[in-house]
């Protein structure tokens, strides 16, 4: 166990490495390690003959994939240990404090009215509307249960929470309520994107990504000793010269901002922002700075993997990612939850 | 010295909780705050601690507006204990403990910090429990830690400029570690010098080591100064509303002990 500490983050960066060779030679074109290594060099410039049709796959099919998992997966578990560390509460999640559902509201919203309520926009917006529709619903959503819970300058993290769960009510029914008029093509869609995939990568999405998640998965570090300092009362924090308000404000939005860009792009994939964080706080102890570097890497592998089971498993159908995350992350959780339960961790 | 002047603090609807007060603790000394529940004692700690903010008064520290003193400063300077903390994360006893050197560095602990953290545990008698999550140590044992963490927050400041803010710090152990954490304070303020201001509900323990006494009572100064001069019957009486007698026991110590109440006084 004290080696397993000591060693964790060279292990998970061989096990990314080997994950991303995984996820970018599998696949219904099945690209072998010596290609992958020849098609890097023929996009340097190098002078390798490569064959045509893998160059592409690889490039334009499987690359932009494997990066949007690595990403995603690193910004929902960095999230979801800043929201369990801000509210702390172990079981707090994006999808908790109305963050997912928001963004899924606005996304169904765009999937369903597109054609009629927003055509304006959408001949504006092309197929980029139900992407910036998600991003500006995490961001309302997070923002009405922000204002919600501040009284008097300060954050009440209990009335936040019950916000949250407010907001997801109220949201839940309204979703509910224009999937009635949705077609049913519209459906599959709805049903597809709310469960999260990750078949939309391409290079440009993920440079329209990229600034969101560097924000959250660079700053997120920088709060490891805050966070701490948390766990011992807001008070306290303060005892000990951290501005805990400003601090509070930084971690909030910046995981808001990470998470909401994320549910954009892919939808809404649950399970990586509440047991990633908990099963490298099992494995490591709570300190934050630690979790919060390991956990980044341990959700893009928990991603990468799951996306490839869910489009290798039954090729050519793809399963939704969400579905993947849930069947790996949810038994577990509860081995976990079952190991741990005399030992006082809750 | 800690020096509050005209200090009055008006509570939501405009309740005075504290009304008017002017008080002194003394550097070096282990000052006790005294008064029966909900005579202000927790508001005039937040007050001291800059938790919530008053209108009228100042309080000042070595002559100088504790509010207009930086947060960096009074980090080093000013660390606060309380009775319980709900820590729900399996901390260990060492993590909790560095903790307090937060304000002196930025990703890891420096060599100084090292130091201190080994000089204040030894002190302490808790270097045996350092690698032990904090959640399986008994209450006494997480107090000591937390004990640990504060001293080590105001450890490297000059010797007169230490201040622990104690907020009952013993309600909730044990009698031996009541007594070994307020020998402890004693010892803090003879021989290391700290200024130490507690609130203590426990007459016979205050009188047995506090230096000085503030009583409060509905919000008011009762009496202020040295413990034997504050702890008499009268002011028992008027305060707490129990009547006491004080006598000297067989080693030559003073305590205060009860005398039983009337019955018809005992209405729930």
């Amino acid at each position: 166990m004290i080696k397993l500490k000591k060693y964790i983050v060279g292990i998970l960066i061989a096990g990314l490495i080997i994950s991303v060779l995984l996820s970018l030679g599998l696949g219904a074109y099945v690209i072998y390690p010596e290609t992958i290594f020849n098609n890097i060099v023929s996009a340097l410039g190098g002078s390798v003959a490569v064959d045509d049709v893998a160059y592409k796959v690889f490039w334009y099919i499987r690359m932009p994939r494997v990066v949007l998992a690595i990403l995603v997966g690193a910004t929902l578990a960095v999230a979801g240990v800043g929201f369990q560390g801000l509210f702390r509460n172990p079981l707090a999640d994006a999808s908790l404090i109305g963050v997912g559902s928001g963004a899924t509201l606005a996304a169904i919203f765009a999937i369903v009215l597109g054609g009629t309520l927003l055509l304006s926009f959408q001949t504006v917006l092309g197929q980029y509307l139900l992407n910036i529709s998600a991003f500006i619903g995490a961001i309302l959503s997070i923002l009405v249960v922000y204002r919600l819970s501040r009284s008097q300058g300060k954050t009440h993290v209990a009335i936040m929470l019950l916000a949250g769960i407010a907001i997801n009510a109220i949201v839940g029914a309204a979703s509910g309520l224009i999937t009635l008029a949705a077609k049913d093509e519209q459906l599959r869609t709805i049903t597809f994107w709310s469960l999260g995939s990750l078949g939309g990568a391409n290079w440009k999405n993920i440079l329209a990504l990229l600034p969101f998640v560097v924000v959250t998965t660079v700053v997120m570090p920088f709060m490891g000793k805050p966070l701490n300092a948390l766990a011992l009362g807001e008070q306290d924090a303060v005892s000990m010269g951290i501005p805990i308000e400003r601090v509070k404000n930084i971690i909030m939005i910046v995981c808001a901002i990470g998470v909401g860009a994320c549910v954009a792009m892919t939808g809404m994939i649950g399970f990586v922002g509440l047991v990633i964080p908990h099963i490298f706080r099992l494995l490591l102890g709570p300190e934050h700075k630690k979790l919060i570097i390991v956990s980044a890497l341990g959700g893009a592998i928990l991603l990468l993997l799951s996306d490839l089971v869910s489009r290798t498993i039954i090729a050519p159908v793809e399963i939704p990612i969400g579905i993947i995350t849930s069947l790996i992350g949810g038994p577990f959780f509860i081995y976990l939850l079952l190991k741990e339960k005399n030992k006082n961790i809750f | 010295m800690i020096r509050i002047e005209g200090l009055t603090y008006t509570g939501k609807g405009g309740r005075v909780i504290l009304k008017d007060i002017h008080c002194a603790f003394a550097a070096g000394k282990l000052t006790a705050v005294l008064g029966a529940n909900g005579a202000g004692k927790s508001t005039l700690f937040k007050c001291i601690n800059g938790e919530v903010r008053f209108r009228q008064g100042i309080i000042s520290w070595d002559d100088r507006d504790m509010k207009t003193l930086p947060v960096s400063e009074l980090s080093k300077k000013k660390a606060v204990l309380r009775q319980h903390y709900q820590v729900s994360l399996p901390f260990t006893a060492r993590e909790i403990v560095e903790m307090g050197r937060y304000a002196y560095f930025r990703t890891y602990p420096t060599e100084r910090c090292k130091e201190v953290i080994a000089l204040i545990t030894e002190l302490v008698g808790i270097t045996h429990l350092m690698d032990r999550s904090y959640l399986t140590l008994s209450g006494g044992e997480q107090q000591r830690v937390q004990l640990a963490r504060v001293m080590a927050q105001v450890w490297d400041s000059p010797t007169e400029e230490r201040l622990l803010l104690l907020d009952e710090p013993v309600s909730a152990l044990d009698i031996q570690y009541q007594h070994q954490l307020m020998q402890m304070m004693q010892q803090l303020t003879r021989e290391y010098g700290f200024t130490v201001i507690a609130i203590v509900h426990d007459l016979n323990l205050t009188l047995q080591y506090a230096d000085d006494i503030l009583m409060l009572d509905k919000g008011s100064v009762v009496d202020q100064g040295r413990a034997v001069s504050v702890l008499t019957e009268q002011n028992i009486q008027r305060v707490f509303g129990i009547s006491v007698l004080i006598e000297k026991n067989s080693l030559d110590q003073l305590y205060i002990q009860v005398t039983p109440l009337k019955l018809e006084t005992i209405s729930l």
